[in-house]
């Protein structure tokens, strides 16, 4: 596989990560409900500016023509039969990254808020720290706005610090890279979906963690997923979960 | 007891069974629920035509009213089973999800053709 210079890396991980990167294989997973208007934007992001990943669509079900846009463009495309929500869908990713063998899976939303340009250097982290996840964060060296939202990442955040030590930034940021045990991990264990209170217990079994800065748009198609009482309904399990349920988790490694 | 209310109860209770010994013709019902459902109604019918086994049963723990006897095991029966039913539901959503996945994989590596390893 070809290197190419990624915008948004320094060089000094540049240098480090050259000559190691180029036989890693990295999958980038796009979960896609009904994204009709945005998964061909997110798939060409990643050829454009990620050219060394491979690419898998898992069509959630889809009731529009998502899956058919995907066929157009011969993307590769795991299609589920019905909707199984955003775990079942990010699992099938994991399932087929570990079927073939990828060294490295990323977390890619359809609707268009990441940017494929970070998904080299958070590899690029993954391999300098060792790390077992490495988090895209949009508030590394950045701080959060003051915003009802940025308080329950505030508060996931601290919960999260004073249960596992592991301090993560942006908790609820839906980008991650994930290595090759943790792709056994989630591609296996029925019950670790790709939510902060499973960082957490990802944190507790013994993962390493790491963050990277990385800019992320205003989503550019359908709409947030959480309404006023999905937040709090949302909060609400994650909080529980990270300082009740977790203690009584088998580990996941 | 008033009687219009025995026999309310009792045909409450008829009922409930009557239901249960349908659903179990119709085949509606797995035959491991079926007992559990079987020996509730039948219970049901049971307390219904002879109040005394409560009375006594209520003497005998310490409880005061033996109506509320009754809410208590009925209550404690149903939350174990409602407990059951969450983690049955869970596994068969589980199976549930391993199967589609599967599917969905497998068409997916039949029908690119191409072997996408490294």
């Amino acid at each position: 596989m070809l290197r190419m210079c990624v915008p948004g890396s320094d060089r000094a991980t540049e240098a480090i990560a050259a000559s190691d990167l180029k036989d890693k294989a990295i999958l980038a997973i796009v979960p896609a409900f009904n994204e009709e208007s945005s998964i061909v934007a997110a798939v060409e992001d990643i050829r454009t500016h990620a050219p060394e990943a491979d690419i898998v669509v898992v069509n959630d079900g889809s009731k529009d023509r998502t899956l058919a846009i995907c066929h157009e463009h011969g993307y590769d495309v795991v299609s589920l039969p019905v909707n199984l929500g955003l775990a079942g869908a990010f699992q099938t990713g994991m399932r087929y990254a570990l079927e073939h063998g990828y060294d490295y899976a990323v977390q890619f939303d359809a609707d268009g808020q990441h940017s494929a340009a970070f998904i080299l250097p958070m590899v690029e982290v993954a391999e300098r720290d060792r790390a077992d996840i490495v988090i895209g964060s949009r508030f590394l060296t950045k701080s959060k706005p003051h915003t009802a939202r940025m308080a329950g990442s505030i508060l996931i955040t601290r919960m999260i610090l004073y249960t596992t030590r592991a301090k993560i930034s942006d908790p609820t940021s839906g980008m991650r890279l994930f290595n090759k045990k943790m792709i056994r991990s989630f591609a296996t264990d029925p019950d670790l979906s790709p939510e902060p209170d499973t960082m957490a217990h990802m944190a507790r079994s013994g993962a390493r963690i790491s963050e990277i800065q990385v800019d992320m748009r205003e989503r550019t198609s359908g709409e947030s997923y959480l309404n006023l009482s999905r937040s709090v309904s949302y909060m609400l399990r994650v909080c529980i979960s990270i300082l009740f349920v977790q203690w009584f988790r088998k580990k996941a490694i | 007891m008033a009687i219009g209310l025995r026999l309310v109860l009792l045909a409450g209770a008829v009922f409930i069974l009557a239901f249960v010994l349908l659903k179990i013709r119709r085949a509606q019902l797995q035959t491991t629920d079926a007992v559990f459902w079987f020996l509730f109604a039948g219970c049901l019918v049971l307390l219904a035509i002879f109040p005394q086994i409560v009375y006594h049963l209520a003497g005998f723990i310490g409880v005061e009213s033996p109506a509320n006897l009754v809410f208590l095991l009925i209550l404690g029966i149903l939350i174990i089973r409602l407990l059951n039913i969450t983690v049955e539901t869970a596994r068969l959503k589980q199976k549930l999800d391993r199967t589609v996945q599967h599917i969905a994989l497998q068409e997916a590596d039949g029908s690119v053709g191409k072997d996408d390893e490294n």
